[in-house]
């Protein structure tokens, strides 16, 4: 198992896309410079304002950024056929695919918190004292919601990785992923009332503010689950996906 | 040592390999012919558990492939030299095949330079000839040393000299008394590389037998070829 991860830490590493994802990703950080200069501005006009905190508005740059890192770890197998070589070096599909698993969540979450820490930080620090609507709280009420947007990343990423091995296509998995990470989020809302909430609740992104217990949204009110129960299924879209990926990985032919 | 016991494998209602049962033995190189879509890479595939069989079974040195604990060391394997990631370098190529059976980079390098690759190691396969990613496929298959080699069409898109570097390499390989399985379409090569010879046709056995038997009883090994081959032939032009 220590052979097959270094060897896939050694695949994620040699390919430029994992970098240009990364790159891709850390524009979070340069976006939210912008978002915070421009509030600081019309906060030193209007003496305050409430705004939305740009690692939460921008969250879904970098969700989406690694998730490709995930989805191209396999897919990219299966487009240039390398898939055969790997195989044939790693006869075991389950040690591959926890390889990959491994590799993937480690890169995506250590990635995803440094970048969101930091954007967290440097736009705090030029907020300054203004009052921009997301910079009154402190650091500690902050951080459980923090933790859980970089593993929101770390799951997104896992669940793109499961569904490249399910649909062997980079292409059809990343539409996977932005379904679940946009599409339905913002069907669910259009739900009968009740329902809407229902429903919503357990959508990927929404799990994110119930884990830290905060509100789901306007429209869709306060969460549903206790901050558990949404840990618990967050980290169950992960396992699925990957559950799935791994039946079809050793049933189908390569 | 390679054997195949009844292996049959159909995909949907194409029927790939059907029933065959040959052994490839170790000590020289075994040719293996057949028109295009006769089940030769098929039956790589299925020795390599990359597909499963519908039923029979093939055995590497006596087990299934997917039971080995590090494959590299035992057999190696080219089945299709474009199937590399064209953003990765050579050198990284092979480090990441590499590592999973424990091998360093040292024997990356020593392969390189085996096949003639070591001046192009850091440069990126996307700009390979297919002459270069067919040395590239062989410096994979060698990389752990083993006693199994198979090579499906290793000889395409490479120059003369490149020809007769595989020829040699061939030979060499076999001298050693390792098990070599060889497929190609180029008759004249394999009159020149093979000792044995296993032909098949739409998925079934036509014949195991040695080059001397078929140069025996015909003209040239393309005559025998032609002649065992005539009825199995999948997709011809018109006269």
């Amino acid at each position: 198992m220590r052979a097959a991860l270094s060897s896939e830490w050694l695949k994620l590493r040699s390919v430029t896309s994992t970098f240009h994802a990364i790159g891709a990703a850390a524009l979070m950080l340069a976006l939210g410079l912008v978002w915070t200069f421009y509030a600081g501005e019309l906060a030193d006009e209007r003496e305050s304002i409430g705004t939305a905190a740009p690692e939460q508005g921008l969250l879904p740059l970098v969700q989406m950024s690694l998730a490709v890192i995930g989805v191209l770890a396999i897919t990219s197998e299966h487009t240039t056929g390398t898939i055969r070589a790997s195989l044939t070096a790693v006869p075991r599909r389950g040690a591959l695919l926890l390889a990959k698993a491994g590799v993937v969540g480690a890169v995506t979450f250590v990635a995803a918190h440094t970048i969101i820490l930091i954007t967290y930080g440097v736009c705090r620090l030029i907020a300054g004292d203004r009052q921009l609507g997301f910079n009154e709280i402190s650091f500690s009420h902050d951080l459980p919601m923090l933790l859980t947007s970089g593993l929101s990343v770390t799951v997104l990423a896992l669940v793109g990785l499961g569904l490249g091995f399910v649909t062997r296509s980079t292409a059809g998995a990343i539409v996977s992923v932005v379904s679940l990470l946009f599409v339905l989020p913002a069907a669910a809302t259009y739900l009968p009332p009740s329902w809407n909430t229902r429903v919503a609740a357990y959508m990927l992104p929404n799990l994110v503010p119930q884990i830290a217990d905060q509100q789901l949204s306007r429209r869709v009110g306060d969460g549903l689950l206790f901050p558990w129960v949404a840990l618990t299924v967050l980290l169950g879209y992960a396992v699925a996906a990957l559950t799935i990926g791994f039946f079809m990985l050793r049933r189908r032919d390569a | 040592m390679i054997e195949l016991r009844q292996l049959t494998k159909h995909y949907g209602v194409t029927l790939a390999v059907d029933d065959l049962t040959f052994t490839v033995t170790p000590g020289h190189v075994t040719g293996f012919l057949g028109p295009n879509g006769s089940g030769k890479s098929t039956a790589m595939r299925l020795i390599l558990g990359l597909d499963a069989p519908d039923s029979g079974e093939a055995l590497v040195n006596g087990r299934p492939y997917t039971s080995l604990s590090l494959p590299m060391r035992q057999v190696g394997a080219l089945l299709d030299a474009n199937a590399v990631h064209g953003g990765r370098s050579a050198y990284h190529h092979l480090l990441c095949l590499a590592r999973t059976n424990d091998l360093g980079p040292r024997r990356v390098t020593e392969v390189l330079e085996q096949v003639g690759l070591a001046g192009a190691a850091r440069r990126r396969v996307r700009g390979f000839s297919l002459g270069m990613k067919q040395r590239l496929g062989i410096a994979a298959a060698l990389l752990g040393d083993p006693g199994v080699l198979m090579f499906d069409e290793p000889v395409n898109g490479l120059d003369p000299g490149g020809v007769r570097w595989i020829r040699d390499l061939m030979r060499t390989l076999a001298a050693e008394g390792r098990t070599i399985l060889l497929s190609s379409h180029l008759m004249s090569e394999m009159a020149l590389t093979a000792d044995r010879i296993v032909i098949v046709g739409r998925g079934r056995l036509i014949a195991d037998t040695t080059v001397d038997a078929l140069t025996a009883s015909h003209p040239t090994l393309e005559d025998a070829y032609m002649a065992l081959t005539a009825s199995s032939a999948q997709f011809e032009a018109s006269p």
